[in-house]
Parts: structure tokens; sequence; C-alpha cells
């Protein structure tokens, strides 16, 4: 038995022994920072929480509100060399993977904090099931130092057409073209190219975005539906192969444009033409769009 | 304000004739930026020429557009044109209004339209085009020889002739190649090993060559002027100072296997040289064959070596020298007709390859020259040859011709008819293909004078009947389906590109084609250059040739080599990637989608401005950034469609220069 893995009786626990680790990470000074969340100041809502004092500790919790994906904040300190704890639900561990495999963290400088996730609440209807943990590939962190191993742990349904995810794909691609079209020009209209799905993204980690760049001028910067999908669907190809469906870019939509779906779709396709397990499910793998392999298939060549 | 002259070609009639190029420069001159522009009937000719050079100067153009043929043309001709008026090579733009227009249409009214585009395009990029300058690169004066054939020798002595040194790397113990297994050349029907023995002594005896057999490429790091390659040297187990290379440990070694050199079909001990003439004349051992490694026990060979050259330790060993140029003649490997059902799947012994009858009619092979059939030792009175096996069989083979099939073909029939009495030889054969010189009359003179028949048509069938191999097949220009009785059958198997040929390109850097052979940079006028700047080709691992035909081509390799080495350095063509460090996150991606290794991450170190308390705000980080290496980069561009911020760029195709192309439509 791992040592570093704490086993706890119930989801009620978890927030106890995340407060013990991170007091003895501060004191130890293993760390300088610990990243996790707090109660927000609604009641259903928590918040992400930078802790760098042992004694605030205490403020940290685990609920079913705690949807943000904190390892993105990690960019923050990169090339910084400081070390920093932070705490990860499944389908975080897998965007930090993704970080470290993009060069953007280095492994070393991070300890990684899993929680086997017992299930999120949807944001916005705090009553009903997280949409995105029906997509849910691994409940338990692919990747910690220390575990807190809950046992209400919940991964997605993994039969096919059983998700979300492939249920709205499905609706989508049964529609005739015409309506396919207008589904998308619809989404594409009601985007206000406010870049929340962007900024949020944890697979975004380029230090200067082509959207945000005027020389070259890539995407016009005016908010029409010509441009807005041009930034979407680059978008989708910058992730794809790299996304980890941690759905944040969906929660974060304002508009609540189901932003996920092409992400999704990629997804998909990626497994089933190259046969590769899901993104950054391990450290070892290289990211399927930026590895070669002689054995790759080449019937478009 | 930048001033574009925009000259447009005729080509004589190629271009004027479907496109109006009065209409055109007429046009050009109401696009913005455009200070002058004409039209003339041969732009490259001498007069085309200083009608440029006259405009740059009377007009102070800075940026021309040479609406004419396709840059692989004449790009290199127009850009010494402007430099030759003091604009630099760089800010000149070709519009192809001739291969991308008027070839390819016929309606004069759309093409004229087309080619309006393609200036309107061409304007708009010179416009953005920049002054680039070449960078310079030494030139390592040594040059490394990859596979010891004939192509390999001929490359090797003619380069080192000219005063360099040259490295020839061999994978078997000896060089010679498939040369050394053939009896006699076709057309003049000289002993192979007679001309060739010459050469590989002429190569071991060279002051400038150093043949390195028995090892393999490794890896090749670096670029034109200064390879880094890491060779193995594999375990020989025979010290190459002490032997003397008397042969007596080969006599006495107990394990026997099936020899190689003579397409198995008699046997060589374990610690062997694979023929007499072989060089280096020192033996190796093969540890899968030898008594000693597979049960710990033997070592008669040790004990006997009165030099006591022999070592079981010997290890492998890793060498990395560096090289100004690399040839390549790495050769070919033969078609395995088992693969062909109705020659009996291999399991007629009587049915036996072109290069096993080479080693059935030599004097030093298993019947001492006698042709004697491997199933009985008797000798056959009736051989059929078959050929297009493997070759122009899309179905089951490849479709390309092995181009020596033909001669070869009529030299063994010839053999045939030459050395058993009463014999009979029959050709099946789908075309006749002699175009060498001498090669036909030598194919008339198999017909002629030795009376060989040939049947045009292909063999359907071969099967045993009564002991007997019966040959099946259709004489297409009699219409009747005929039956030959034989007692042995030669197939013409196609030459193929060696099974390791598309791992050994990765390795090195180059290209290759559907068929696994190598890819020539130009199939006209660079043959022998490969797309990696310093890697050259030589012989058949660039597609099948005879032996002329690599001797030819290795002398071409060779004089590029030489070419090369003969400058202390060169200039980079300065199209070659460039990073924006500024916008680069060091993801690392570009790294691996270089065909060439031309990028690397290196490490930056700057101040950061930073909003969060808990950040390195106001402090210094190091963070990794890409890194192209001007002397490999070749200028494809495939790093910077995968940069997903745009921090690569292509100088001279930038995102910028593409992107006005495209808004200018």
């Amino acid at each position: 038995m791992n040592e570093n893995v704490i086993q706890v009786s119930g989801k009620s626990e978890i927030s106890q022994i995340m407060r013990e680790i991170a007091r003895d990470l501060l004191q130890q000074k293993t760390v300088s920072l610990v990243i996790g969340w707090e109660k927000g100041i609604l009641p259903n809502k928590s918040a992400p929480a930078f802790i760098t004092q042992s004694h605030d500790t205490d403020k940290l919790v685990f609920d079913e509100y705690c949807y943000h994906n904190l390892t993105k904040y990690l960019l923050q300190r990169k090339g910084s060399g400081l070390k920093t704890a932070i705490f990860v639900k499944g389908c975080d561990s897998r965007s930090l993977v993704g970080l470290v495999q993009d060069n953007q963290v280095p492994r070393e400088d991070i300890c990684i904090i899993g929680i086997s996730c017992p299930g999120l609440m949807e944001e916005r209807n705090t009553v009903i099931p997280a949409k995105k943990c029906e997509t849910c590939y691994t409940s338990i962190p692919v990747e910690y130092d220390f575990l807190i191993d809950c046992p209400d742990t919940k991964t997605g349904d993994d039969e096919p057409g059983g998700s979300f995810a492939h249920r709205e794909l499905s609706k989508v691609e049964n529609m005739t073209l015409d309506q396919r079209d207008t589904y998308w020009q619809t989404m594409f209209q009601g985007c206000i190219r406010c870049y929340a799905c962007r900024n949020v993204c944890p697979v975004c980690s380029c230090k200067e975005c082509c959207f945000d760049l005027t020389s070259p001028d890539w995407v016009g910067k005016g908010n029409n539906t010509s441009d807005n999908s041009f930034y979407h669907l680059v978008r989708a190809m910058h992730v794809a192969g790299r996304c980890v469906s941690c759905g944040e870019c969906e929660r974060v939509c304002p508009i609540n444009l189901p932003v996920m779906l092409l992400n999704s779709k990629l997804s998909l396709s990626i497994e089933e033409l190259f046969d590769e397990p899901p993104a950054s499910m391990n450290l070892d793998d290289t990211a399927t769009l930026s590895q070669f392999k002689p054995e790759d298939p080449e019937e478009f060549m | 304000m930048k001033k574009v002259g925009v000259f447009v070609c005729h080509c004589g009639t190629n271009i004027a004739q479907t496109v109006n190029c009065e209409q055109l420069a007429e046009a050009a001159k109401t696009l913005p930026g455009v200070a002058y522009s004409t039209e003339y009937k041969y732009m490259c000719s001498d007069p085309g020429q200083t009608m440029i050079k006259k405009a740059i100067e009377e007009h102070n153009l800075d940026r021309v557009v040479v609406a004419a043929c396709s840059p692989r043309m004449h790009e290199a001709t127009f850009r010494k044109c402007v430099n030759g008026a003091g604009l630099n090579p760089y800010l000149l733009e070709i519009a192809n209004i001739r291969e991308q227009c008027s070839w390819v249409h016929s309606d004069k009214t759309k093409a004229t339209a087309k080619a309006e585009d393609l200036i309107r395009m061409a304007v708009a990029k010179a416009l953005k085009n920049e002054k680039l300058t070449p960078s310079v690169i030494p030139i390592h004066k040594r040059a490394l020889v990859i596979g010891g054939g004939i192509a390999g020798i001929q490359a090797a002595l003619d380069i080192a002739d000219t005063g360099y040194q040259v490295d020839l790397v061999e994978r078997e113990p000896s060089i010679g190649g498939k040369m050394a297994q053939i009896d006699k050349t076709f057309p003049t029907m000289d002993c192979s090993a007679c001309i060739l023995t010459p050469k590989m002594v002429d190569a071991a005896q060279h002051p400038n060559i150093t043949i390195i057999a028995y090892s393999e490429v490794e890896k090749v790091e670096g670029y034109v002027g200064n390879f880094d390659v890491t060779i193995r040297r594999k375990a020989t187990c025979v010290d190459p100072v002490k032997c003397t290379g008397c042969g007596l440990c080969s006599q006495k070694c107990p394990s026997k296997t099936d020899s190689e050199f003579e397409c198995n079909m008699s046997q060589r001990p374990a610690i062997y040289s694979p023929f007499p003439q072989a060089i280096p004349n020192k033996p190796v051992i093969d540890q899968e064959a030898c008594r000693y490694f597979k049960t710990g026990k033997c070592k008669i060979c040790q004990k006997i070596c009165a030099s006591d050259a022999v070592n079981f330790e010997d290890q492998d060993e890793l060498v990395t020298i560096r090289y100004g140029a690399i040839v390549v003649a790495t050769g070919y490997s033969l078609y395995d007709y088992n693969q062909y059902g109705e020659y009996g799947y291999g399991q007629y012994p009587d049915v036996i390859s072109g290069l096993d009858f080479e080693r059935l009619v030599n004097a030093s092979g298993p019947t001492m020259g006698k042709i004697k059939r491997p199933s009985d030792g008797q000798e056959p009175k009736t051989v059929v040859f078959i050929k297009c096996v493997g070759s122009r069989d899309a179905n089951r083979g490849h479709d390309y011709c092995s181009r020596a099939c033909c001669m070869y073909t009529a030299k063994h029939a010839t053999m045939v008819r030459d050395k058993i009495k009463d014999s009979q030889a029959v050709v099946f054969y789908m075309d006749i293909r002699t175009p060498g010189k001498n090669y036909e009359e030598f194919y008339l003179r198999a017909v002629e004078e030795y009376g060989v028949t040939y049947v045009r048509g292909r063999v359907s069938r071969i099967y045993m009947e009564s002991g007997n191999l019966i040959v099946q097949g259709e004489d297409t220009i009699l219409g009747t389906q005929i039956l030959v009785v034989a007692d042995m059958v030669v197939l013409a198997t196609a030459m193929e590109a060696q099974p390791d040929a598309a791992e050994f390109a990765r390795k090195i850097g180059i290209t290759f084609d559907q068929n696994n052979f190598f890819n020539e940079a130009h199939p006209k006028l660079r043959p022998v250059e490969t797309f990696s700047a310093g890697i050259y080709l030589a012989g058949a691992c660039q597609g099948p040739k005879d032996i002329p035909d690599s001797v030819a081509q290795a002398g071409a390799a060779a004089a590029k080599v030489v070419a090369l080495l003969s400058k202390d350095e060169m200039a980079t063509e300065p199209i070659v990637a460039e990073v924006n460090t500024n916008h680069c996150s060091g993801c690392g991606f570009c790294v691996p989608v270089c065909p060439y290794k031309a990028i690397s991450l290196k490490t930056l170190t700057e101040r950061v401005h930073g909003s969060v308390a808990w950040g390195p705000a106001g402090k210094e980080i190091t963070r990794q950034v890409a890194e192209v290496n001007k002397g490999l980069c070749q200028g494809c561009g495939a790093c910077t469609v995968n940069c997903r911020s745009g921090a690569l760029d292509l100088l001279g195709f930038t995102n910028e220069q593409i992107l006005a192309e495209v808004d200018s439509l």
C-alpha cells in the first residue's frame, strides 16, 4: 500500500485530509503555494484558493461545487522554479499531465494532490449532476504525489452513446446539411467573442494566442458570424488531440453555447482514426497529433 | 513608398497564345505599389534581363515581379538579374503564368483574368518581401560512403583520387556487394570478379580510403558540411591487426550454416570470409551460427590461431565521426518469388532465381561452374527463363520495370546454350527492353547465334508431373497455350529496395518513394542529389540500375561531393524558418515534425511582470523556446504550420506574405 494514498471513508472527510496535507507541505517549505478550493460567497459555489501560509489552510474545502480546473493557474508561475502544490480531480489531473507534456510545467516543480472524485453538480442548476461527469474517463487522477482516495467515486458512462456528449453529437450528426448549417450558424452568431473559453482552457497554453496577434491578422477582431466561426474552428483544431474534456470552456461560456461539442467530435475522431487512448491519460505518452510513427495511416497521402 | 516593377514575359508563344500579355502589363499599372510595368517576348534572354536592370535604375524600383514560367525554372536567373542591378535577390517575386496558367487553359479571356489574379497576388507579396542574406557555414573535408557495392566503391575511389579522405562503411564482412556474386557481366561477358576485385583492392590500398566493414550507420546528426555520424562497428571477434588472414580457422570451424553469398546453396563455417577475394580479408565470427556462442564450448578457432587473433569477448563499438558530405549507396535486394503461388511458392527446388543461377555458373560457386540443378545435381537440358517476376506486376510485386532483367536473362540463356551440349533455353517475356549501348545486339546474338527460344507471354503455372517440371504458358503471338517440360526454371526476380530502406532513410533524413527507393531532388536535373543538402545517391538504392549506370551515377555523386568539399565554407539558403521567441511558448511540437532535425529547444532567461502576488513578478524566470539551426533547415515550412501561435515563420514565405497574397484575391 502506498503511504501517499490516504483512504477516507466518505466524501465528507476529504476536506479535512486536504487541510492536513497542505499544512504539512507549507510548514515543511516543500512548496510555497497551495492551489485548492475554498467556500465561495454563494452557498452553492466554491472558489479557487491560493494559500501561501500554513495557518490559512483551514479555508480549503472539497465539495460537489469545486468545478474549477485549477491547473491553468500553474502557468502564472511558469519558469520561476517555485514549487507548487495543487489539488486535482480526475479530469483536472489529465490537463495537468497535458501541461507537463506540452513542456509548460516541469513535473518536478509540482506536488500533485489527487482526489478520487465523487462527481460534481451542474454549476447553474446545482441539483443535477454535472453534464461533463458523464464523459468522465477517470475519476481517479492519472498522476499524483498524494491521493485522497474516496470510495464514492463515479466514472462516466462508458457505453457508446450513453454520455451527454455522445447524445448531443449524434443529434447534430443526424441533422441534414441545412439543419446542421443553421445549428452552427446560430451558435457562432450567438458568440460574443469574450474569449472566456480560451482563457480558461488548460490546453490553451500559448504565450501569445494567435487570436490576439495583429501581425499577421489571422482573424478579424470584430464580432460577426464569419470571424466567430473561424475563431471556434481554429480553436477546435488547436486543441485537437490534447483536449481532455474537462468541460471548463462550456462552464464559463456566458451565453451557454455548446462550446465543447466540436472538441468532443475531434477527440472521438482521433481515438477512432489513430486507435489511441484519450489525450493525456499517461505522462509518458505524447499527444497523438504531435508525434510521428512510421506505421501511422497514410490514406490521405 | 515601395515601388514595384512588373515584367510580363510572352515566353515566345508559350504564354502569349493563351494569355493577353499586353493587357496584363496594362492592368498591372493600376495595382497598388506598381510604379512600372512592361512586357517582352523572352524576359530570360539577355535583352529581357537588360530591360529589367534598366527599369530598376530608371524608375528606382525596389521590388520586382516577373510574370513568367515556374520559379523552379528561372527564379535563380531573375534573382541574379535584379542582384546585378543592386537589389537584394529576395525582393524578386515570380508570378507563374505559364505552368499554372497558359499551359493548362485554352480560353484566352479567362486565362488572362487568372493571370491578372496571379500577378496581383505576386505584387501583394512582393510589397511584403524583405531583404534576406545567406549565412556561411564551414565545410568539414571528409566524406562518408555508405554501402560497399560497386557504386559505393566507385564513389569512394573517385572522391579519394581528388585528395579527400573517404570512409567506406559496409555492413557485410566484405565490400563487393551484389556484383561480387555475379558471374559474367553483359553486354561484353567480362568476368564480374575480374573487373570488380581490382577496384576492391584499389579501395583497400588507397591512402585516402578507410574501409569500415561489418559496420552500420546508427545515427546521423548535423547538417551539410558538418554531419556527425555514429557508426556501429559490429563485434567481429577477430583482431584485424593480429589476424594474418591465413584462413585456418575457417577450415577447422565445426559449425556450419547456409552461405548467404552462395544463395544458401552451400555451407560456410561460423568464422568466415564470405568469398575468397573478400576485402578486408579477415574473417568474422557469426555469433548466431558459432557453437561457442550457442553452447559455451568449442573455441577451436582460438586454439588453432597462430597469431592469437580470436577474441570472444569482442563487443560492438560505437564511433562518431564528422563528415562534410555523405554518399548513400546502399543497393537493392531481390523480390522473394515465394509469393508466386503459380510458380510453386518456392517449394520446387529446381525453380531458382537469377542470382542463384549466377552462383551455379560461377567457377568458384557451389558447383564449380558446372550448371547442375539443385534437386539432384543433374545437368539440366531444358532451362526455362521467366522474366518480370515481381516487376511490372502491380498485384503481387511492383509496378516498375527492374531494367536489368532482360539483359541478364539473355546472358543466362546464352550461357546455358554455350555450356550445356544439346541444351534448350526458352525465355518467356512480356517485352524485350534493351536500351543501352550494345544491348540490343547482345540480345539478338542470344536469339540468332545461340538459338535461344523467346516466347512472348506469361507463364500461368509451373507444376510437377512424373518428376518433371511442366511450365504452362501462353504464346500470345501464336495465340496458343504451350507446355514446356523443363529441367530447371530461372526466375528474373525484381530488384527492390532494401528491406530496411525506409527506416534507414528516416535515420539519416532523406526521403523515399512509394517503393522505398530513395528520392533524388529532381528526376532529370538533380539526379544524384537528395532533398537534404550534402547527401547524395549512387546506385540501385535510388531505383533499379545495372552496373554501368551505377558506376556512372557513383562518379556523378563523387563529383558533387568533391565540388562541395573543395570549398572552405558555403553560403546557406536564407529561406529558413525563424522563431519569434516573444511568441514561442516552448511546447516543442515543432521539434518532432522537422524532417531535418533542425529544431531544438534552448533556454532563455528573462525578467517578467506578473499580476499575482504568488507569481514570479519582477523576478527572473527561465523558459524554453525553439531554435532553428539555419544550416540544417531546408525551408520546408512543416514547423510553421504546426505552430499554434505562429511563433515560427518561414523567411521569404512569412505568414504575413501569404495572407497578403490571399487578401489580394
